[in-house]
């Protein structure tokens, strides 16, 4: 029971490789590259229809980033994350309609709304614990969505349609939203963008308190901390970040309407997160790539493709719990330790 | 000793942790009712008492852990009565737990520099962790001081009963609290393992560190106390130096009789 002895270490860090050390940065890097690789070949053949598929995969997959923010990282399971998603969208479309059509007005307006918005929408949820607060979440954006339908400012059920194009300017060269590729890019290097502070984040004090919270929120007041502001804060993080990428939405699709804010969306969004890996982060995006690419194939078959999908997420939890990157991460330190092995 | 006038304030000058008239009420269940007791810097004060004395509520009511209904807790000169437990920490007064409360899926050296984080004061906050020295530096001397070198990146819900022990009272301890309540420390322990944990608790008491003790093994509380408060029901039975605690007839028959087996 008792080590008196102290012996040096066996395995010190080096020996292990730097992909072994940090496999789920390199599924990130991955994850990007395969895009970017797919971006040229979609350029190459002239394509619309997938650059705009793997935007919406990519849009999408910022808002399971999101979950992911809470679910995997600080243990809170947002079941109405959509919310954010949707408000972000609303008001991406006000602004490019109502007000000016740029670009990074409508980001700021979308980054400074959602911070108050998930402060508000935060304090009521974070004061629940586990299902409680799920069903919160749930809660809120089920009125919120409903309200919207019913506002025949914000176009009731038909929502704002007609949302111009904007031209985003990043002072020495314009990328015109209503390009394919263009603009597959640039949602590309946001979400890139989001992914990287996330991941940063979750490196520092800040982060690792949301771990311990996920750990055993009760001891973390015990260590002098009080967890109800760390949860707050990755709930409003979770927002802007839902928030931001929602307000890509009308401009890939030219059009915002309540069923941005509806439980499917909140639930794909967990299903993404949840096949991708959960508290990977990037798994996000492999799992809203992969439903997204399914939920497309298998729509044009038949108008079942929910029933396609939920026994993909049924198989996905029973046979791969860890979720794509779960599973990959351990192909990779397979792999490493053959390599090193030989 | 009751509530005393402002008078006699300077007569527990010593005093680091006041509790006066300290209460609280499960529904018809007075769990602690009107206990009052002085704890004195860089001594081992126990709290002892049969099952269902109320010794781990009224613990739990000192960290923070649960509202009183009614009486003061004063640390160091602050009324800290009902403040929550992060700012109980924040005073300077740190616990351990009972039953085993540490972050099972995080690494050992990592359960000890979420703790050692509140040295930084909340500077570096959105900085790599490598970037917090001072809690770096924390963790290191912890786990040199409670022999975890070979455990540090092994996941604490790995280790032995006894290393869990061991990495719960490193935690406590990672914030540099001016006192320290220890819940049942030796809770579980082989008798070697109960001896050497008492021994840390004299080093530790050695480096000026205040402590205030629950315990249910008699000999090793009275072998390392200075005072001694035996709860009884709710209430305080008696308290005293150790050797007075154990001649007090009163201690005997509600405590020392019934616990023979101990």
């Amino acid at each position: 029971m008792r080590e008196m002895t102290v012996e040096p270490m066996v395995l010190s860090p080096s020996v292990t490789g730097r992909l072994l050390r940090h496999p789920i940065r390199s599924l990130a890097w991955l994850f990007f590259g395969l895009a970017l690789l797919f971006a040229v070949v979609a350029g190459i053949q002239g394509d619309v229809f997938f650059f705009r598929l793997a935007t919406e995969s990519l849009i999408f997959g910022g808002l399971a980033l999101s979950v992911d923010l809470l679910l995997g990282r600080t243990g809170l399971l947002p079941l109405g994350q959509a919310l954010f998603f949707g408000f972000g969208a609303y008001v991406s479309a006000l602004v490019l309609k109502q007000g000016l059509p740029s670009f990074w007005l409508a980001m700021a307006v979308v980054l400074v709304s959602t911070t108050l918005v998930g402060l508000v929408a935060g304090m009521i949820a974070i004061r629940a614990k586990g299902v409680y607060f799920a069903l919160i979440s749930f809660g809120l954006a089920q009125v919120v969505s409903k309200v919207v339908f019913n506002t025949r400012e914000l176009g009731a059920s038909d929502g704002i349609i007609g949302v111009p194009v904007p031209q985003i300017s990043f002072g020495f060269f314009t990328v015109d939203a209503a390009s394919p590729g263009g603009f597959f890019l640039l949602v590309l290097c946001f979400s890139a963008a989001l992914y990287a502070v996330l991941a940063y984040l979750m490196e520092t004090p800040f982060g690792r308190q949301l771990a311990a919270v996920r750990a055993n929120e009760h001891r973390v007041p015990f260590l002098g901390f009080d967890p109800w502001r760390y949860k707050l804060a990755a709930f409003v993080l979770a927002a802007n970040v839902a928030g931001l990428s929602g307000a890509f939405y009308p401009m890939l699709r030219g059009f915002v309407s309540p069923e941005l804010m509806f439980f499917q969306v909140s639930g794909n969004a967990v299903i993404n997160v949840i096949v991708g890996g959960t508290g990977t982060l990037i798994g996000a995006f492999y799992g809203s790539a992969v439903l997204t690419v399914l939920r497309s194939v298998v729509g044009s078959f038949t108008a079942h493709h929910q029933i396609v999908i939920g026994v993909v997420f049924m198989v996905s939890v029973i046979f791969f719990p860890k979720g794509l990157i779960g599973h990959g991460v351990a192909a990779l330190t397979r792999w490493q330790s053959r390599k090193e092995g030989a | 000793m009751n509530a005393m006038p402002d008078s006699m304030a300077a007569a527990r000058l010593d005093a680091i942790l006041s509790v006066s008239d300290l209460s609280v009420r499960f529904g018809a269940l007075m769990a602690v009712n009107g206990v009052s007791f002085d704890a004195r810097r860089g001594e081992i004060t126990s709290v002892i008492g049969p099952n269902g004395a109320g010794k781990s509520t009224l613990f739990n009511l000192v960290s923070g852990a649960i509202r009183p209904s009614a009486g003061r807790v004063v640390f160091d000169g602050q009324e800290l009565t009902g403040s929550p437990p992060h700012q109980m920490l924040g005073a300077g007064l740190a616990r351990s737990f009972q039953i085993t409360n540490l972050f099972f899926e995080l690494s050992v050296r990592e359960n000890l520099r979420l703790a050692a984080q509140f040295l930084e004061q909340g500077r570096g906050l959105l900085r790599p962790v490598a970037s917090s020295r001072v809690a770096q530096q924390r963790v290191d001397e912890l786990i040199e001081r409670f022999r975890l070198e070979r455990k540090q990146d092994e996941l604490a819900g790995f280790l032995s009963h006894g290393e869990q022990r061991r990495l719960e009272i490193a935690v406590a301890l990672a914030a540099r609290p001016r006192m320290l309540l220890l819940d049942e420390p030796t809770q579980g322990m082989s008798h070697a393992d109960t001896q050497e944990t008492g021994e840390m608790i004299r080093s530790l008491a050695a480096d000026s560190l205040s402590i205030l003790l629950v315990e249910h093994d008699v000999d090793l509380v009275m072998s390392l106390s200075d005072h001694v408060v035996v709860m009884h029901q709710g209430q305080k039975l008696a308290e005293g130096s150790p050797q007075q605690v154990r001649s007090n007839p009163a201690v005997q028959s509600a405590y020392f009789g019934d616990a023979a087996h101990a």
